[in-house]
């Protein structure tokens, strides 16, 4: 009996050592959970912002010309957005705000046509809240190489001899890797119709086809009202004349109409080429 | 004339003996108080260990005191120690004790409302103190008394100790088994994660599966509350784990161990003549007596246990915690919890109906009234060898059906999701996220190529890739590829693409299916989640 006396003393000595231990490093352990927790929530946000966000405001948050602004951008980071609205809380609150509730009308002054959708659960929106506080955590993670200024802001539209609206115009010779470089960067085709699908989807996949074979189909069909002869005039209007005709199942008002003015005619003749080299 | 008198007893005392006599006196009439019927010289004849003297003091606690009227004032030497035994009975208490002090911490930080549980937990983990040790202790306790209460059931299974007189003691104990069981799984539901989550939805929609529809279906509306899993359901669940689970334990537990009492421990079979209950009937020279031995066996068992539980649960488990629950997304391979791994290993043979309710019924109904059937006189091992076998065997087919649960049986995914499962699951971290960020570099690599990794960690990654790629059979699939494509993505994120592409040698087609996953060099995964 006396060793289990013994034993017993020293275990209960064991525990108060070890609890005293947890009170000496609890303080320190918490925060780092904390901080491991906020980094976790980080590569969530990144998901999400894949998955909802980069169709227009593009992958790597540097905005899509005439779709959304560019959150990747010195200016949301420094004050100077915020300032300009007369928004008196910080940059989270902001973004907390403005991903939560949306935009139900264009904010002044902005040229975006549509409107930034409502996100939060508590207004109505698909996403709960700590989605949105992964949000948030995303966007101020790019605070660093934002104001370290690296292209920041919406990309600006090139100089040069714009295409305009004729569609019949004779184009200079295209270069594909070109193309697929204006489509994936500047120009941000890619965010709508390859990488995600807002508007019709360039690739084939199953059982339709890509988009060069179906523009041969889409002058044909009976409800096309456009004035297009060949696939690759079809392809120019739907970027310059973008009202013109929208395909069955998608929305008007989506694609941007500015191409006519943006887009250089060697610009189109490469997003041409890629188009039509797509599998 | 005075008005009152004061009358303070003490100070007579003191007037007539004086002031220390007063005061050990006063001192043995309080111990005697608190230990119902022991005085200071018998507390420390216990403790000493010297013999009693008549009439034993220390028979007083039993008989006058509380907290000790239902203990056994002597065991019979035979059961006294940790064999035969091995004090699971005992071992069960303890460890639901455990349970009750760390639930009741950790209600104190809880509301069982989806919108907040997942932030009460990350609350609990990050911003009360000594909170992640009470909780996993709360998750070590509740996995150790299942097993604990599982193997109490075997010992008296394999003793023969269910016969009569003790038919009833071993109903209340499934009673108890059932409790403990409903415990654990439902306070899986509480942090609202993924695990928990779907865990509980395997488990729960079996309810739903009972035949005829309509009866499924309200049974599945009284145990969720709703169609699925929420508000409702959550509230149930804690209800039932807080309030209405622990009553229905504790009075099972209060007749299961009065009636152990009334019917005495039983004996090792060997040492009974055969139909012959003699547990009750302890000689003078085979008894040992609750105090000290017992006693103080019992409170070193308790510092024992305590500290092999804190230190366990401080250094080793953590209890873990996954993403939020989804209900739209289910992770690949999500199991139930281990102890009802034999039912998803069963529902994996056919019908739901006959093998999620019928069969499972069948095997509560025989554990329930086996002890009114199986009423051979003898308990010893050499008179009962088909019931021990069939025990056994039982045994045996429980841990099969453990392994048919778990995903390496009978489930059929895609050898490429596979392959992408064996580095990025999606039950728990896995080899990426348990990593070396700083090892991940940047660039495209093919699996079959990982000897030429520019890291070690990168090697092993893209070997365990290429191994799980080498193996793929599907169809008519060919010329398996394994690729994995590590992007800097943004302050301290990388983006992990893993690629796997074949080609169908029917229709000379490519295929692929790639899947990404955001990595941060702080997100800690080697926490025990």
């Amino acid at each position: 009996m006396k060793w289990h006396i013994a034993l017993g003393i020293v275990s209960m000595v064991a525990v108060i050592d070890v609890l005293s231990g947890i009170a000496i490093t609890e303080q320190d352990r918490m925060e780092s959970y904390t901080d491991s927790y906020q980094s976790r929530q980080i590569e969530f946000g990144a998901l999400l912002f894949e998955n909802n966000c980069r169709s227009c405001h593009g992958p790597q948050g540097k905005g899509i010309e005439s779709v959304g602004p560019a959150i990747n951008a010195a200016d949301l980071f420094n004050g100077d957005r915020l300032r300009s609205f007369d928004f008196t809380g910080t940059v989270e609150d902001y973004l907390k705000g403005v991903i939560s509730a949306g935009r139900p009308i264009p904010s002044q002054g902005s040229t975006y046509p549509q409107r930034m959708p409502t996100w939060g659960a508590e207004n109505g929106g698909p996403l709960r809240t700590d989605e949105i506080e992964a949000l948030v955590l995303f966007t101020m993670n790019w605070e660093k190489v934002a104001l370290a200024g690296e292209d920041g802001g919406t990309i600006s539209p090139p100089s040069g001899d714009f295409i305009g609206t004729d569609i019949t115009i004779s184009l200079p010779p295209g270069d594909v890797d070109r193309g697929q470089d204006l489509s994936d960067g500047a120009l941000g085709c890619s965010s709508c119709h390859v990488f995600s699908a807002v508007g019709p989807v360039w690739p084939s996949e199953g059982l339709a086809h890509a988009v060069g074979t179906r523009a041969v189909e889409r002058i044909e069909q009976s409800d096309y009202n456009g004035n297009a002869t060949s696939p690759e005039q079809y392809l120019i209007e739907s970027v310059v004349l973008a009202e013109l005709y929208v395909v069955e199942a998608f929305q008007a008002g989506v694609m941007p109409v500015y191409y006519s003015e943006r887009i250089t005619l060697q610009d189109m003749a490469d997003l041409l080429a890629y188009m039509l080299s797509i599998p | 004339m005075a008005l009152f008198e004061v009358h303070i007893p003490i100070l007579d005392d003191i007037k007539e003996k004086g002031l220390i006599p007063t005061l050990k006196d006063t001192t043995d009439d309080v111990v005697e108080r608190i230990t119902s019927g022991l005085r200071i010289a018998d507390v420390r004849s216990a403790l000493r260990d010297d013999p009693p003297g008549r009439p034993n003091p220390r028979l007083k606690p039993h008989s006058e005191g509380f907290w000790l009227h239902m203990r056994p004032t002597y065991y019979n030497k035979l059961v006294d120690g940790v064999y035969p035994t091995f004090r699971l009975g005992w071992l069960s208490t303890f460890f639901f004790v455990v349970e009750i002090i760390t639930g009741v911490f950790l209600m104190f930080y809880y509301t069982p409302s989806p919108l907040v549980a997942y932030e009460n937990m990350l609350n609990i983990l990050s911003n009360v103190p000594f909170g992640r040790l009470m909780r996993d202790l709360h998750k070590l306790g509740a996995e150790i008394m299942v097993a604990v209460v599982l193997l109490h059931m075997l010992r008296t299974f394999l003793t023969g100790s269910y016969k009569k007189p003790r038919q009833f003691t071993w109903i209340t104990g499934i009673v108890l088994l059932g409790a403990t069981l409903v415990l654990s799984f439902s306070g899986y539901l509480f942090p609202w994660d993924q695990l928990s989550l779907w865990a509980v939805t395997i488990g729960a929609s079996m309810a739903e599966a009972a035949p005829p529809e309509v009866v499924g279906r309200t049974l599945n509306l009284i145990v969720r509350g709703a169609p699925e899993f929420g508000a409702n359901g959550l509230l149930r669940f804690y209800l039932a784990h807080v309030v209405g689970l622990p009553l229905v334990a504790i009075i099972a537990f209060g007749v299961h161990y009065y009636k152990v009492i009334l019917h005495g421990h039983s004996l090792p079979p060997d040492n009974e003549e055969v139909g012959v209950d003699t547990a009750k009937k302890v000689p003078m020279n085979t008894r040992t007596y609750f105090m000290p031995k017992i006693l103080t066996r019992e409170l070193y068992y308790v510092a024992i246990l305590t500290a092999i539980l804190v230190i366990w649960a401080t250094f080793a488990f953590h209890a873990p915690l996954e993403p939020h629950a989804d209900p739209l997304v289910t992770p690949l391979h999500t199991t139930a919890p281990w102890y009802f791994l034999w039912l998803q290993g069963l529902l994996k043979l056919g019908d739901k109906v006959i093998f999620g309710i019928v069969i499972p019924t069948i095997v509560t109904g025989v554990l329930f009234v086996f002890p009114y059937i199986e009423v051979g006189p003898s308990r010893r091992y050499g008179h009962r060898r088909i019931g021990l076998t069939a025990g056994v065997l039982s045994v045996a087919g429980f841990v099969i059906l453990s392994y048919m649960g778990t995903p390496w049986y009978g489930v059929d995914t895609s050898p490429e999701q596979e392959a992408i499962a064996t580095l990025l699951p999606q039950t728990h971290p896995g080899p990426i996220r348990l990593a070396d960020w700083n090892e991940l570099d940047i660039g495209t690599y093919e699996a079959t190529n990982w000897e030429e990794a520019p890291s070690e960690t990168l090697q092993e990654l893209l070997h365990t890739f290429s191994e799980e790629i080498s193996v793929a059979e599907y169809g008519t699939r060919t010329a398996w590829e394994g690729i994995m494509i590590v992007e800097d993505w943004q302050t301290s994120l990388k983006k992990i693409t893993l690629r796997v592409l074949w080609i169908d040698s029917a229709t000379g087609n490519p295929g692929e299916f790639s899947e990404s996953e955001y990595i941060h060099q702080f997100s800690d995964y080697g926490q025990g989640e």
